[in-house]
Order: C-alpha cells, then structure tokens, then sequence
C-alpha cells in the first residue's frame, strides 16, 4: 500500500513543510536548549492544570485534523487522482477503512505523540481527567475523519459535510446567480475563505483592542480598521475573476441587463462584507450607532465594489492592481481624515458604475505575452 | 424574398493582435445550415460573436430590427446557444441551471421538461454537475439550447458524444424546431444526415470569412 502512502502522506508532509518548520521553530527553537524539557513540561503542566488552556489546545488539534481531511479531500477531488474512486472502492471494506484509519495516523503522528506525553505527564502528575480526555480526543481526532473520507469516496458530487443536508439542498434550493462565488469558495477553496475572514476579525478586534485602550472610539478610527479588511479581502479578487471567466461565459448568452449584472457582482460584495459588520456591532458596545456602523460598512462594500470592478480593465493584473488598491485606500483614508468620507464614497460607486457599465460586455481575457 | 433572420455586417474579430474574423457581409433566411471548416479556422468563435460571448467590431442583427449592440438583452432572447465543450461551475445542479434559463430566456417550460424526459436528463437533473459524464454534460447543454423562444440556435459540434437514442431526439427537435420556425446554424465535422435534417445552404468559413454555398 506504499502507493496510498506516497499520494497522501508524503505528499501532506512535503506540501506543509513551511508550516512544520515555522511550527518547530516555535516549539523547539525559540528555547535554549537546556530549559527546553522544562519549558514543555511547564507548558503541558499548564494546560492539564487548566481548562481553559486545554480547551483551547485541543482547539488548535482539531484545526490541525482539519487541515489533514482538507488535504485529503482536496486530493480526491484533483483530477490525476481520480483513478482512487475505481481502486479504493474496490477494496473490502475493512481493508480500506484500515487503510483510511493508517493514513490518518501517520499525517497526524506529530500530534498524537505530543498529546501521549502531555497524557503521560498528566497521569504521572495525577491529573487524570485531562490526561483521560486528551487520549480520547486524540484517538477520536484518528477516526472520525476515516468516516468522512468514506462519504467521500462513495459520493464524490457531495461538497459539503453532511450528505443529506447537501443533497436536500440541491433538490429544494436553486441557487441565484450571487452566491456562485460563494458556493466556489466554500465548496473549492474553503481555506482560503475562512483564513481571510480570520485574518478580518483580527484586524478589527486589534482596532477596538486599540480604541479601548486609548478610550478613542472614533469613527475615523474604525473606518482605518475597516480599509485594513478591505484590503485583506482584495486577494479574492483576482480569483473571482478568473472564476468568471471559465466558468460563467454561459452566462454572456443569457438576456440579463447589464444593471442586473451590475447589481450580481455588487451584492457579491456587500454580502461579503456582512460579517464583519456584526463583529463591529457586537465589539462597539452601543459606543458607536447604528448609523456609524452602516457608514463604516459602506465605505467597505464601495471600495472592494471599486476595486472588483477595477479588473474589468482587461490587463489589469495582479501587480498593477495592488497598486491602484493601495493608491485608491491612501486617497479614501485622507478623505476620511479630512472629513470628506460620503464625496469619496459618492466619487468611488460613480467610478465603479462607469467602468462596469463601460467594460462589461467589452470585457475579454488579456493573455499576457513575454 | 423574406427578411434575413440573422445579417452580420462588417464583422471583425481580433484576439489581441491576431485577426480570426472578417466578414464583409453575411445574411441567412430561416433554415437549418451547415457550418463546416477546418480546425481553428474559426467557426467556434465565430458563434461565440454570433450568440454576445465575445465582443466583436461591425453589426449584427436578428429579425432585421434587433440588433446585439443597442438591443442586448432582445438579441440574448432570440439567440441560443450549445456549447461544443460545454463547462459549467462544479457545485451548480442541472436543476439551477434549467431554472435560470427559464427565468432569463422565458418561454414555455413545459416542451423543455418534456424534451429532458426524452434525453433522460431528469433522471440527474439534481446532482450536482461534477458528477455528470461528457455525454451527460453535453445533454444538458443541447437542452439549455432550446429554452425560451429563440429565432436562432447556434449548436457547436452537438453530434459528437452524445449516444445514438439521443441523436435520433436531436434530429427530431430540430425538425419540429424548424418547423415552428426557429433557424439552425449547426457546426459538425461530419456532413449532416440528409437522410435526418434538409439543410437550406452550407456555409464555409475559411480565411476569416464565411461564404454560403
């Protein structure tokens, strides 16, 4: 079975050798060498000692084992391995689920040995719950994705995790034209999706962690935090249009206006920017109103709608477009600090109309030639 | 004589620097036509100008009065078109796709529904399209093709993947199709079967410009 091994584990430990060493590095290099047994006894004493600490080790474990049934997943789903549904289907059913339960093992071993001697500690320390609840969490973290991977192999149209709910979906709910985008990222390229997002309420919790501290709850200040997700959210960008171009040139055959085409690709970017809005709501505290609220949300959803619609320039690439961004947020931050934010907000959506309306039945791929 | 169903005047198409279409003049009356040429001499994009997928210089014009640049959205009702290689969102269903024709191009929804009972469509309408072989992707796509009420159907290379039972239903569409008035441009490798379709002209394109024979 040393094919399996090579397409799943080696190609996991090869495709995430970044991620262990910056993981090594803070594990084991950041500490003198003679203070490190200590330094990990301390930090395992640590979270057996507490449960909150432990809840939020045994949080990072599962992002890790989520990593693990993504990479896999994605790997089903890669056309050079399709030829895994005819062979593994074919296998008896215990031998493959012994099989899935082996690979699983061997892509989370780091972790598995790491919790066995935080156990180890806890038992020879008596801490016997948390020792007892960290093996059975790490042997649970080795098999339920066995069944996962199983759903995948037998359903391979399935996108999401359950089966039914997916299923149920698709024969009740017709999906409208906005949300394919959404559909693409959640179902193709769900990391990227979720760590942008991540990444979004950083940056505005650090905001209000900075307002709170200075006791500055000012709208300009807000609005700085909301350019910064802005600006995290503009790496989508270049991947929503490739997304249109091979996949929705069916679309140009259908007699849509262009206000309505307009209006798709706008309500993309104002559904996209909803969730940031509720963790400003609920992080304001009433320190701010609903009004400033909407206006911080505004001037989010305008520019990313500018800069969407910015790529509607066919040889705008990926470069030229980061510079127009960055150009674009120093101007909108100036205006904003010079009390000017709805004649930038008025300026950026007539600009976006002008070149959508302008562009968008003109639009064609630029292929770019060295 | 009857008003041309679709006239192409001054067409020109260019990929970056390299021309691929220029047509002085071109005018077709209803009827089923066979477009033929050799390979890349143009006739996939020439429908992909026809049917508003790819900008294009000079005029085109359905029904003598609707024309693709100041009737956009008019044009897009009367033209419809089957892609050779059809390429669809994995996550979409056959069902969503079926629904967002009938919503933009109109139409009776019932002679579709019944047409996708014959090709055996609705047998996987639901499941998402990653699912779907070439063949049933191709099904799919030659359906989409008759939605709403279009002057014009541009099929590009439908005679290629789908099985014999299928063909057999194409050939009888497009019949009852043309009977009903709807003109063909079909693109094929292979002559059409006289047997099957009484086609009106063949068309050739060659050196960027389509001639009618």
């Amino acid at each position: 079975m040393g094919i399996f091994r090579r397409i799943f584990t080696g190609r996991f430990y090869v495709e995430n050798t970044g991620f262990f060493l910056v993981l090594f590095y803070f594990l084991f290099g950041i500490v003198n060498g003679s203070n490190l047994l200590y330094y990990h006894l301390g930090l395992m004493t640590g979270f057996l000692s507490s449960w909150s600490f432990l809840l939020l080790v045994l949080f990072l474990w599962l992002l890790y084992t989520l990593r693990i049934t993504g990479f896999v997943i994605k790997t089903l789903e890669q056309s050079p391995y399709s030829f895994l549904y005819s062979t593994m289907t074919c296998m008896d059913d215990k031998e493959r689920r012994g099989l899935w339960l082996r690979l699983q093992f061997q892509m989370y071993l780091p972790v598995f040995v790491y919790g066995l001697i935080a156990a180890g500690v806890g038992i020879f320390r008596h801490y016997y719950l948390p020792a007892a609840i960290i093996i059975l969490f790490n042997l649970l973290m080795c098999i339920w994705p066995v069944r996962f991977y199983e759903k995948k192999l037998w359903q391979p149209d399935v996108f999401f995790f359950t089966t039914r709910f997916s299923r149920w979906l698709d024969r009740h709910f017709v999906k409208p034209p906005v949300l394919y985008f959404y559909y693409e990222l959640f179902t193709a390229f769900p990391r990227k999706i979720f760590t942008t997002k991540l990444w979004s309420a950083a940056i505005l919790w650090l905001t209000f962690f900075l307002m709170r501290q200075s006791d500055f709850m000012d709208l300009r200040a807000l609005q700085l935090g909301m350019i910064g997700c802005v600006l995290l959210h503009t790496q989508l960008m270049i991947h929503h249009r490739a997304f249109e171009e091979i996949y929705l040139p069916f679309m140009l055959n259908l007699p849509i206006s262009t206000l309505r085409n307009y209006s798709r690709v706008a309500g993309f970017y104002v559904l996209l920017l909803i969730p940031e809005i509720i963790i400003i709501f609920f992080q304001s505290n009433h320190r701010f109103t609903i009004t400033e609220i909407m206006t911080a949300g505004i001037t989010g959803m305008t520019m990313l709608l500018l800069f969407r619609v910015l790529l509607y320039f066919p040889r705008m690439n990926a470069e030229v477009h980061l510079r127009w961004i960055l150009l674009i947020a120093f101007v909108v931050l100036f205006m904003i600090l010079g009390g000017a934010l709805w004649y930038a907000v008025a300026g950026m959506q007539l600009v976006a109309a002008l070149i959508f309306f302008r562009k968008f039945r003109e639009y064609e791929p630029w292929i770019e030639t060295e | 004589m009857s008003d041309p169903v679709i006239s192409l005047h001054q067409v020109r198409k260019h990929y970056q620097d390299i021309s691929v279409l220029d047509i002085p003049q071109l005018e077709l009356n209803t009827g089923i036509y066979w477009l033929k040429g050799e390979n890349g001499a143009g006739k996939t994009t020439c429908m992909k100008v026809m049917a508003g997928l790819l900008p294009f210089q000079g005029d085109i014009t359905i029904n003598n009065t609707v024309n693709a640049r100041q009737h956009p959205v008019q044009f897009r009702r009367l033209i419809n078109y089957a892609e050779a290689e059809p390429l669809y969102p994995a996550f979409l269903t056959g069902r969503d796709l079926l629904q967002l024709y009938f919503r933009t191009k109109g139409g009776e929804r019932e002679p579709i529904l019944e047409l996708a009972s014959r090709m055996g469509v609705d047998n996987f309408v639901n499941n998402p399209v990653s699912s779907y072989s070439s063949g049933m992707l191709k099904k799919l796509s030659l359906l989409l093709a008759f939605a709403g009420n279009p002057a014009i159907i541009l099929l590009d290379e439908p005679l290629i993947t789908i099985d014999t039972r299928t063909l057999e239903i194409l050939y009888d569409v497009i019949r009852t199709w043309h009977q009903a008035g709807t003109s063909f441009l079909i693109t094929s490798h292979q002559p059409l079967d006289p047997n099957e379709l009484s086609v009106a002209g063949t068309l050739t394109i060659a050196n960027r410009n389509i001639t009618l024979n």
